[in-house]
């Protein structure tokens, strides 16, 4: 039987070629200063004549104005999503997939909360980015459920069912899923860290990356507590798989002080961009997007310096998904920004460029 | 036991065999390392044309710069033969 070899170096370099034509296609910082100077109008006028005519076209005679803009903008990064998992060829395809799959968690926990909230399936569709491995009909499937345990059932050949299925009658119980996605993402980690070790071109520095994002995530929510005011045990918020253990962050989001936080993150970043981030912080006096932000450009940064490194490994590939949803994130924030009426200068502090 | 001696018409045949030798090995390497060359080229030209319908004449001028390889390899040859 004839079959196609979809592993070997031509592939990857094949794919990330076009991955990095891809990238170079995304908006540069010069358009953003562009847009922040634009009206809603130009703004959905501009997003046209870029990559995402076919969207807003499609949507222009259902919806107008910000709604166009957001659902066109999330209709655009599932189905270039789709497109490049079409492109991808064996070994690749399957690891984007799993990477793509936290966008699963997000789809299903949206159904899960809308439907337990009463609201409208239309709504929660407009709000759905099928861009991970649940299809649009196995979304369409579970919106046409009504009962979350319905919905449920129907995820049983779902990756990460058994965390579903184990975290869901407490979660029901509670009336709250924010237990059930911390322990979804936890286990999104796991399953994509334990993926690089299968085989994958550029496994060992994207899983290097990967626990830079876990750190960084880590680092961001214990932040977030900081300046919450939360000092209860917040083991269970953390998620492992890091440089930090479970117990130096819950410890970390209990300090006195702002500086006590940066000098436990510096025990592990001495050096590097996140210590340089740290030293301009260093103060305490930051809005705590910024610092979000900040540390969402250090990863982008580092997934691109490996992607240059690595150039035919599957870095390139995840470079570009990363940098597309930064895009599609930062033209939803200005788009937002202008409906809200903040300034152009309010709106650049909310972006990742 | 009998002493061989090469006569000049064996001594010719043993000179044009290796010349042949050489010849079929100067294409032989040089093909496989334009194959080499090409293969990674080919793949990148054939991405970006997939992309980018314009860049098909650049990435065929790319594709085929490895060929020279070969076309060394193929007038070493013929310089062995005639």
């Amino acid at each position: 039987m004839i079959s196609v070899s979809t592993s070997g170096p031509a592939h990857y370099i094949y794919a990330s070629t076009r991955m990095r034509v891809r990238k170079s296609k995304l908006l540069p910082r010069e358009d953003y200063m562009r847009l922040l100077n634009m009206s809603l109008p130009e703004i959905t006028r501009f997003i046209e004549e870029m990559e995402y005519k076919a969207e807003i076209d499609d949507l222009a005679s259902s919806f107008s104005g910000i709604d166009l803009i957001e659902i066109a903008l999330s209709w655009n990064l599932a189905n270039e999503y789709q497109r490049v998992l079409k492109i991808l060829p064996g070994v690749m395809k399957t690891f984007a997939r799993s990477y793509l799959s936290h966008w699963d968690i997000f789809n299903v926990l949206t159904i899960l909360r809308g439907k337990s909230q009463g609201v409208k399936t239309g709504k929660i569709k407009e709000i759905l980015i099928p861009a991970g491995t649940l299809n649009v009909a196995t979304l369409d499937r579970l919106l046409a459920e009504d009962s979350p345990e319905r919905i449920v059932e129907n995820l049983s050949s779902w990756i990460l069912y058994p965390v579903l299925e184990r975290e869901f009658a407490a979660a029901q119980e509670s009336g709250s899923y924010a237990e059930m996605e911390n322990e979804l993402y936890k286990a999104f980690y796991r399953y994509v860290l334990k993926k690089t070790t299968e085989g994958i071109k550029g496994g060992k520095p994207f899983r290097e990356y990967l626990e830079l994002e876990i750190d960084l995530t880590n680092i961001k929510t214990v932040i977030r507590l900081y300046k919450g005011g939360v000092r209860e045990d917040v083991r269970t918020l953390m998620i492992p798989g890091g440089s930090f253990s479970v117990d130096e962050l819950a410890r970390l989001a209990g300090s006195e002080s702002i500086e006590e936080i940066m000098e436990g993150i510096r025990k592990y970043y001495p050096s590097g961009p996140v210590a340089d981030l740290l030293e301009e912080r260093s103060g305490g006096g930051f809005a705590l997007h910024e610092m979000e932000n900040a540390l969402t450009q250090v990863m982008l940064v580092q997934m691109d310096r490996i992607s240059k490194r690595y150039p035919f490994s599957i870095c390139s590939t995840m470079v570009y998904l990363k940098r597309k949803r930064y895009e599609v994130a930062n033209l939803r924030a200005i788009a937002r920004g202008k409906e809200s009426g903040l300034s152009g200068e309010q709106i650049q502090g909310y972006l990742v460029m | 036991m009998a002493v061989e001696v090469m006569t000049v018409e064996v001594a010719e045949a043993t000179a044009s065999g290796f010349a042949a030798i050489g010849a079929g090995l100067a294409v032989g390497l040089t093909g496989m390392g334009t194959g080499l060359a090409q293969f990674s080229i080919g793949g990148a030209a054939v991405g970006a044309t997939a992309e980018n319908k314009d860049m098909f004449g650049l990435a065929l001028l790319f594709t085929v710069i490895p060929e020279t390889i070969v076309i060394f390899g193929l007038v070493v040859a013929l310089l062995l033969l005639f």
